[in-house]
C-alpha cells in the first residue's frame, strides 16, 4: 500500500513474439497522440490519433475509427475507418469502411466502399479504357456521396 | 586470444556446473582464454583496452541482458570483435542474436560468424539494449520532420535497439514490431490517469527513427542500459555498424 508508485517496466505489458505471421506494423500513432509535421515511413502505418501534416508510405496505411489526418496522404494501399481532410493518393487498393469520411480527392487503382462511407471530392481511378468516353480514363471521376445517391433515388421515384 | 568477462552474479553456486561444462567445451574448441570477473565498479572500457594491449583479439561477455548492455555501452568504442555466452534467465537479446542460452552458445562462438551491429547513442553515451524515460512532460521531435506530443499530459518513452517488440492487443491480434535495419524504434505511452496503485497508460505509439530530440522544461530521468541520469534535452541517434559481434545463424535481423 505504501510502496512507491513507479510504473512497471514497459515489457511487463508486452509479450514475447509468438507468431511471425502476424501483421507487421512499423509505425503506430496512438489514440491520444498528436503528430505535427510531415510524416513518412518505409513500412506500414497505423493511425489511431491525429496527424496534422502529410503522411507518406509505400506500404499499407490504416486509419482507425476516430483517427484524423489533416493533410495529404500517399500510400501503397489504404484501409480507412477514420477522417481525412486532404487528397488521398493510393497506388493500389483503398478500402473505406462505414465510418470513413474523406474530404478531398481520391486517386487509386481499386476502390472498395462500404455503405455509410462519406466522400466529398473527385475519385480518379487508373486503368479505365472506355472508347469515346467524355474524359480520359485516368481522369474519370466517380463521385458518390450519401446526399447525391439520395437525390437520385428521389428523381427515380418522381 | 580470447578474453571472457564473467558477470558478478555467476559467482553463485548454481552456475558452477554449467560454467565448468562451458569452459571444458571452449577448451575442446581451442578458444579458451583469460577470465575476468566483473565487479560493480569495474570499468569495462578500461579493462578491455588494457587486455587488447596485452593481446586479446576477441572479447566474450558471459552473463545476461544486463551484462551485455552494461559492458557494451562502455566498450562500444573498443575496436575488437565481441562474443556473447548467455547464462541465466533474463536473456532476450541472445535470442535476437541467434545465440542459444547455455552450453550450445559455445558452438556459435567457435563458428565466428561476425556481423556489424548498430548501437544507440545519446549525449556522448552508447546504449545497446534500451533507453527509458519514465512518464514526464516531454516533447519529442523526430528526424527534424515532425513533432509528437500527448493530448493528455505526461508521456513515457522507451527506445529499443536490438529487441523486437510485441504488444498484445486486447481487441485484435498481436502487433509485432521488428527492428528495422538502420533504425531505432521508439515507443511512446501517454499517461491517461492514475489508478489506485499505478498510472494508467494509453495504447503505445511506435515510431522508427534515425535521430530524435527529447526536450522538457523540467529535468527528466533517462535510464540507458541500467544507468540513470537527469537531463533537460537529449539527442538520440543511431551509431551505424559500431560493434562487430559474433552471431548465430538463427539471428532475427
Amino acid at each position: 500500500m505504501f510502496q512507491k508508485s513507479t510504473p512497471p517496466p514497459m515489457d511487463t505489458e508486452y509479450h514475447a513474439p509468438t507468431s511471425p505471421d502476424n501483421d507487421d506494423v512499423e509505425t503506430v500513432v496512438g489514440p491520444s497522440v498528436h503528430v505535427e509535421g510531415d510524416f513518412a515511413s518505409e513500412g506500414n502505418i497505423l493511425v489511431k490519433g491525429s496527424v496534422s501534416g502529410n503522411v507518406k508510405t509505400s506500404k499499407l496505411l490504416t486509419v482507425e475509427k476516430g483517427a484524423q489526418i489533416l493533410a495529404n496522404v500517399r500510400a501503397g494501399s489504404a484501409h480507412i475507418s477514420g477522417n481525412i481532410k486532404g487528397s488521398v493518393k493510393v497506388e493500389d487498393r483503398i478500402e473505406l469502411t462505414s465510418s470513413a469520411q474523406i474530404l478531398g480527392d481520391i486517386t487509386c487503382s481499386i476502390l472498395v466502399v462500404e455503405p455509410g462511407a462519406l466522400v466529398q471530392g473527385k475519385v480518379m481511378m487508373n486503368g479505365v479504357s472506355i472508347a469515346g468516353g467524355e474524359e480520359d480514363g485516368s481522369q474519370r471521376s466517380a463521385v458518390r456521396t450519401r446526399r447525391s445517391s439520395k437525390q437520385e433515388d428521389q428523381e427515380e421515384q418522381a | 586470444m580470447y578474453l571472457y568477462l564473467y558477470d558478478n552474479f555467476l559467482r553463485s553456486r548454481k552456475y558452477d556446473s554449467l560454467l565448468s561444462t562451458i569452459e571444458t567445451r571452449l577448451t575442446d574448441f581451442g578458444i579458451a582464454g583469460k577470465i575476468i570477473r566483473l565487479q560493480h565498479l569495474t570499468n569495462a572500457e578500461s579493462v578491455i583496452n588494457e587486455e587488447i594491449r596485452r593481446g586479446a583479439s576477441t572479447i566474450v561477455i558471459v552473463g545476461d541482458d544486463k551484462t551485455f548492455g552494461s559492458v557494451l555501452s562502455k566498450a562500444a568504442v573498443c575496436d575488437v570483435p565481441f562474443g556473447f555466452l548467455p547464462v541465466g534467465a533474463d536473456n532476450s537479446i541472445a535470442k535476437v542474436l541467434g545465440i542459444p542460452v547455455g552450453l550450445e552458445a559455445c558452438d556459435v562462438l567457435s563458428r565466428r560468424r561476425k556481423v556489424k551491429l548498430d548501437v544507440g547513442w545519446f549525449n556522448n553515451r552508447y546504449f545497446v539494449s534500451r533507453l527509458h524515460i519514465p512518464p514526464s512532460d516531454i516533447t519529442v521531435e523526430y528526424d527534424e520532420q515532425f513533432k509528437v506530443s500527448s493530448t493528455k499530459g505526461k508521456i513515457e518513452l522507451v527506445v529499443c535497439n536490438l529487441q523486437p517488440y510485441t504488444w498484445k492487443s486486447r481487441k485484435s491480434q498481436d502487433i509485432v514490431v521488428h527492428p528495422q535495419d538502420g533504425k531505432l524504434e521508439a515507443f511512446l505511452r501517454p499517461v491517461v490517469g492514475k489508478g489506485i496503485i499505478k498510472e494508467k497508460y494509453d495504447e503505445p505509439s511506435i515510431f522508427p527513427f534515425e535521430e530524435m530530440v527529447v526536450t522538457s522544461r523540467k529535468p527528466f530521468v533517462v535510464e540507458a542500459d541500467g544507468k540513470e541520469s537527469k537531463e533537460t534535452k537529449i539527442t538520440i541517434k543511431l551509431a551505424k555498424k559500431r560493434i562487430e559481434m559474433i552471431v548465430g545463424r538463427e539471428r532475427k535481423f
